[in-house]
């Protein structure tokens, strides 16, 4: 994956460059808004953007908008201190296609942007994905594990259609929580192990392998072949 | 002078009363016109008869006639006018009044009786066949001394009226600036380092009373959120010491093994996990600030709060059952708030957190929305070993955990969020002994009646 960075704090890009680099993925590094909006201009093609929100010349969100408004669809995630309801809005508002606010996890940072690169343009999302031998319908909201259904709770169903929509990715709990709860605080108990090991008992049931592999300290991912 | 017109009380004060002043001088000018004419006219009214009688003598005898009628006349006690019949050659034929020759018709004259000076009046002329004047004539004397008697009149209420104007500008521009001067006392002692001091106020209610009661509420709150900021400063300092001085430990140990990588891994990984629960512990702090900087002017409508508990408790319910724990739900419907969803639900999520962690296997955990007559109460219960009465009112402070320790997990903000969450909606929080067990109540102001704030809001 080809991922183009803009932030402006050394020591930050450095360990992002770093840390992205060590998963295979081509880390560009600029430091300044104008560098970003001329590093795309100049036709370079990259799979997904990490903005910060604060940039010493042209600000974050500014980038993004000079970006959509020249009908630059990269996806982006952007990057910020400021981690208060409005300031989501705003930067969501703004033409970011996810949030993350500092400080984060690397494992957070790199789960969230496989997640972007695989997000469909919008128009054209599909109702219906297929992982294994699992089948998830989301008009319907119905279930089938090997043309078998199984009947699911609502938020049971939220987290598996989160992990098939982005099937052989990781999903990390803080992304499970906005997807599925809506809440950006975390809670202390583990809400998100519990009602997984639910989904997977009723998966489960009756066959002999788990689809859902569970990684320790990130999150969850989900099989791509059973 | 120039300092006393600096001043925009005195200046409105001053400009109101002699706004004041010219209004009382316009009406009494115009009242005095009006009466002069007025006067003027009734005079000018009784000549005309008069002047006619004493036409009749002489159209029936003459000269000699009118004469008689004339002297007769002025002997009368209570006759006002006097009369002059004057020839073409300027001779006075009859009467003691003396006037200068003028035209017939009504005119303003000098005249002057029985050789005394001349004085003003109102003379009617009337021509006689044979060419001489006939002059009947009213004294304006008594109508001039009402004259002058209503202008001193209106001069001396002027007066008076432009005394008491500024007498009573005085009286008000004291009374501004002594009110005015208990603010800017306040404010210099604030600004001078007295944090506490108020504005007196007085015991009218009137406006003064309402802006220095407003001002007083003002500061009261600033004070507050000062105050707390400088504790937050202090608590976080002593608190970030330990975990700080931990991490550190853990670094140097690894520093320490240079040829162990097992145990450079293993103090990593502790290092690790130290700072996640140091920058937990920021993040607990900064949620803190932003929910107390949190304006209600973003609060959703009418949030249902058994929809909210419910949906929360959903979200617990597969830990908590987990955990060895039962979770109760029992909910009145239709009640509903003003508020934030989000941070309602997490505050009821804290509280099903700390239910959890602070109570052994097999409790029994309570949720409830009651519906009051103005309140409305979420209500967390456990059955567990509760907390000692003198421990209650301390559970909510900041940083405060009762079993220090590291089987203890927290960072002591979760109680204190819920507290903080409660007050940024208009409500509280009562922590109370559930026998057995601890009992924590959100108490919030309800919407009264949901038809009016539906209205409103559509109106906006």
């Amino acid at each position: 994956m080809r991922i183009l960075l803009v932030e402006d704090d050394e020591i930050t890009a450095e360990l992002i460059v770093h840390g992205l680099g060590s998963f295979a993925h081509d880390v560009v590094h600029v430091a300044t808004g104008s560098e970003a909006i001329r590093a795309v201009d100049d036709g370079d093609r990259y799979d997904v953007a990490v903005v910060d929100r604060l940039l010493p010349d042209v600000d974050g969100i500014t980038v993004l908008r000079h970006w959509r408004a020249n009908g630059v669809h990269l996806p982006a995630l952007m990057l910020t201190a400021l981690g208060t309801v409005a300031d989501r809005v705003r930067g969501l508002e703004g033409g970011a296609d996810d949030y993350l606010v500092k400080p984060f996890a690397l494992s957070e940072l790199h789960a969230r942007l496989a997640a972007l690169q695989r997000r469909p343009m919008l128009g054209d999302l599909p109702t219906q994905f297929e992982a294994g031998d699992l089948r998830i319908d989301l008009l319907a909201r119905r279930v089938r594990r090997a043309g078998r259904e199984v009947h699911l709770k609502p938020r049971e169903f939220d987290l598996l259609a989160l992990m098939m929509r982005h099937a052989g990715k990781e999903i990390t709990r803080k992304m499970f929580l906005e997807s599925v709860w809506g809440i950006t605080f975390d809670p202390s108990t583990n809400i998100v192990d519990s009602h997984i090991s639910r989904l997977r008992a009723k998966l489960n049931h009756g066959f002999a392998d788990n689809p859902i592999e569970t990684l320790h300290g990130v999150g969850y991912r989900l099989r791509v072949n059973g | 002078m120039a300092r006393l017109f600096r001043s925009s009380a005195y200046r409105l004060a001053f400009l109101y009363s002699a706004l004041f002043a010219l209004a009382v001088l316009a009406l009494g000018i115009g009242v005095f016109f009006a009466v002069h004419a007025n006067f003027r006219r009734e005079q000018d009214r009784t000549l005309q008869p008069e002047a006619a009688r004493v036409l009749r003598e002489y159209t029936e005898g003459g000269i000699p006639d009118l004469s008689r009628s004339i002297r007769k006349r002025e002997a009368r006690p209570n006759n006002n006018f006097s009369y002059a019949v004057i020839t073409r050659d300027g001779r006075h034929l009859v009467g003691s009044t003396r006037l200068a020759q003028i035209g017939p018709g009504l005119h303003s004259a000098m005249v002057s009786r029985r050789g005394g000076p001349l004085q003003p009046a109102r003379v009617l002329g009337t021509l006689l066949s044979d060419g001489s004047m006939l002059y009947v004539i009213v004294d304006s004397e008594e109508l001039d001394r009402l004259e002058n008697q209503l202008l001193a009149l209106f001069g001396g209420g002027f007066f008076l009226v432009v005394l008491m104007a500024s007498a009573g500008a005085l009286l008000l521009v004291g009374h501004l600036k002594r009110r005015l001067e208990r603010i800017v006392v306040t404010a210099q002692a604030i600004r001078d380092g007295n944090f506490g001091q108020r504005v007196a106020i007085g015991s009218d209610d009137d406006e003064f009373d309402r802006v220095d009661r407003a001002l007083n509420a003002m500061l009261d709150r600033i004070d507050e959120l000062v105050t707390n900021l400088r504790q937050v400063s202090s608590d976080v300092a002593h608190d970030m010491r330990t975990p700080l001085y931990r991490l550190r430990g853990e670094i140097e140990a690894g520093l320490n093994a240079p040829h162990d990588s097992a145990a450079q891994h293993r103090a990593l990984q502790r290092a690790l996990e130290r700072s996640d629960a140091l920058l937990t512990l920021f993040s607990a702090i900064l949620r803190i600030a932003e929910v107390e900087g949190q304006s209600s002017t973003d609060f959703d409508g009418g949030i249902d709060l058994a929809a909210l508990v419910t949906a929360s408790c959903d979200m617990h319910v597969p830990a908590i059952e987990d955990g060895g724990r039962a979770l109760h739900l029992s909910l009145d419907h239709d009640v509903r708030v003003a508020g934030n969803r989000e941070l309602l639900t997490q505050a009821i999520s804290n509280l099903l957190d700390n239910a959890q962690s602070h109570t052994p296997v097999g409790t029994v955990i309570a949720v409830a929305v009651e519906d009051g007559e103005l309140d409305a109460c979420i209500i967390v219960a456990d059955n567990g070993p509760g907390v000692a009465e003198e421990d209650r009112p301390r559970i909510a402070q900041r940083f405060v955990r009762l079993h220090q320790g590291r089987s203890d997990p927290g960072h002591g903000l979760g109680l204190n969020l819920v507290a903080t969450i409660a007050r940024a909606h208009g409500g509280s929080l009562r922590i109370e002994d559930n026998r057995p067990g601890l009992r924590v109540t959100i108490v919030l102001p309800k919407l009264r009646d949901d038809r009016a704030v539906i209205e409103s809001s559509q109106l906006l």
